[in-house]
């Protein structure tokens, strides 16, 4: 992203990020549809392809690189429904983001016994 | 007339309604926080209201980005229930109120709110989980009509939160002038802070979080003047989604009494309120 947030560490859906993660957020939005759901499990980057991914974008889907995919503008609501074909717990993509492991991200952030 | 016999708050965690999917209630890690509810509960089941106004957001479930109404208003007779993901959840579908909602409609651009008039669409999260909190799972039916009121709370521009509040006045005043017998209530969800994205994700604030649930009730004014950056600094980035109770509030009269409130953290990754008001 060109700007940084307004909030730091915070970024939120506004006009720069949305235009940014439109395709991927478009894409994310197609999981919606069990035909859909049924060919990304098939081929993930035909699937990809047809929402018009660029490379940067295809790769941090197929990595599953929750961090990389938000900073290039797809939202977390979206990007969300890719756990319904590949299962993970949203903590786990909370995690990942603030580079901490699972246990420390509930027991440090969220307040948790663990 | 019809009447509004309550307003109640409530966060709409997607996780709780997993958690009652898989029958994880009474769990150690969930009955706390449902256990918070009973009282609401027992509550609607004295009031019996008819018809249930829901102000919440959808998830990009039903929308998505290529046309974001900032208000919506469905006029639906039926609501039913989106695929997340994971399939359509196994809940009945919902029963709306169209007579109200074009009335509701009506009022509303008659006093300068504009919303987009929603005629077919599917309901998430944002709705289930408050019916399901505070009506319980129904095996049938619900017992209650919906209304639901859509808000852009995601892709910015959000709404003021002033002007939410505005809103949830020329709701109540929507209400009060509706023709008919029947009870009200209105229903503000979301929240309370939590934030799902960037190097901040995993963020709550406790105390503000039960600071809000007193404001909400004795100093809803104070929360209208809050700037929406104030909103997403203080309840994290996807927190600022509680901006959705001035609704509430403001269909309620200036002095209301709390009947209860409750608050657990973290629900998932939400600091989770709820809250019951009448009119004093």
């Amino acid at each position: 992203m060109g700007e940084p947030d307004r909030i730091p560490d915070t970024p939120i859906l506004d006009r720069q990020r949305q235009l940014r993660g439109y395709r991927m957020n478009k894409m994310a939005m197609g999981l919606g549809d069990p035909v859909n759901r049924e060919a990304f499990k098939a081929d993930e980057p035909a699937y990809l392809d047809r929402f018009g991914l660029s490379e940067e974008e295809k790769t941090a889907v197929l990595t599953r690189n929750w961090k990389e995919m938000i900073r290039l503008g797809g939202n977390l609501f979206f990007v969300l429904k890719i756990t319904a074909v590949d299962p993970i717990r949203i903590t786990e993509i909370g995690a990942h983001q603030v580079d901490m492991d699972h246990e420390s991200f509930l027991r440090d952030r969220l307040g948790k016994k663990v | 007339m019809a009447r509004l016999v309550g307003g109640m708050g409530t966060s709409h965690v997607p996780s709780i309604g997993v958690a009652l999917d898989k029958g994880l209630r009474d769990t150690p890690e969930w009955k706390p926080f449902f256990d918070g509810y009973v009282p609401a509960q027992e509550w609607v089941k004295e009031h019996k209201p008819d018809v249930a106004v829901v102000v919440f957001n959808d998830h990009y479930n039903a929308m998505f980005l290529d046309r974001v109404p900032t208000f919506g208003v469905g006029c639906a007779e039926e609501y039913q229930i989106v695929d997340e993901g994971w399939g359509p959840r196994a809940i009945p579908s919902f029963t709306g109120h169209s007579a109200f909602s074009w009335h509701l409609v009506d009022s509303l651009v008659e006093n300068h709110f504009d919303p987009e008039i929603i005629q077919e669409i599917k309901v998430d999260h944002g709705l289930q989980v408050p019916l399901e909190l505070f009506w319980g799972k129904p095996e049938q039916e619900w017992p209650v009509k919906v209304v639901p009121i859509f808000v852009n709370v995601l892709q910015y521009p959000i709404p003021l939160p002033a002007r939410l509040y505005d809103l949830g006045k020329q709701l109540g005043r929507a209400i009060e002038s509706y023709d008919s017998d029947e009870k009200f209530v209105v229903l503000g969800t979301g929240g309370l802070s939590h934030q799902l994205q960037g190097a901040r994700a995993g963020f709550t604030n406790p105390p503000a979080d039960r600071q809000f649930l007193i404001d909400i009730a004795q100093n809803p004014d104070k929360l209208a003047g809050w700037s929406r950056e104030q909103y997403v600094e203080t309840f994290g980035g996807e927190g600022a989604e509680l901006i959705m109770w001035l609704v509430m509030r403001g269909a309620l009269s200036p002095d209301v009494v709390a009947r209860f409130s409750h608050y657990f953290v973290p629900a998932s990754m939400t600091g989770a309120g709820m809250i019951v008001l009448e009119n004093a």
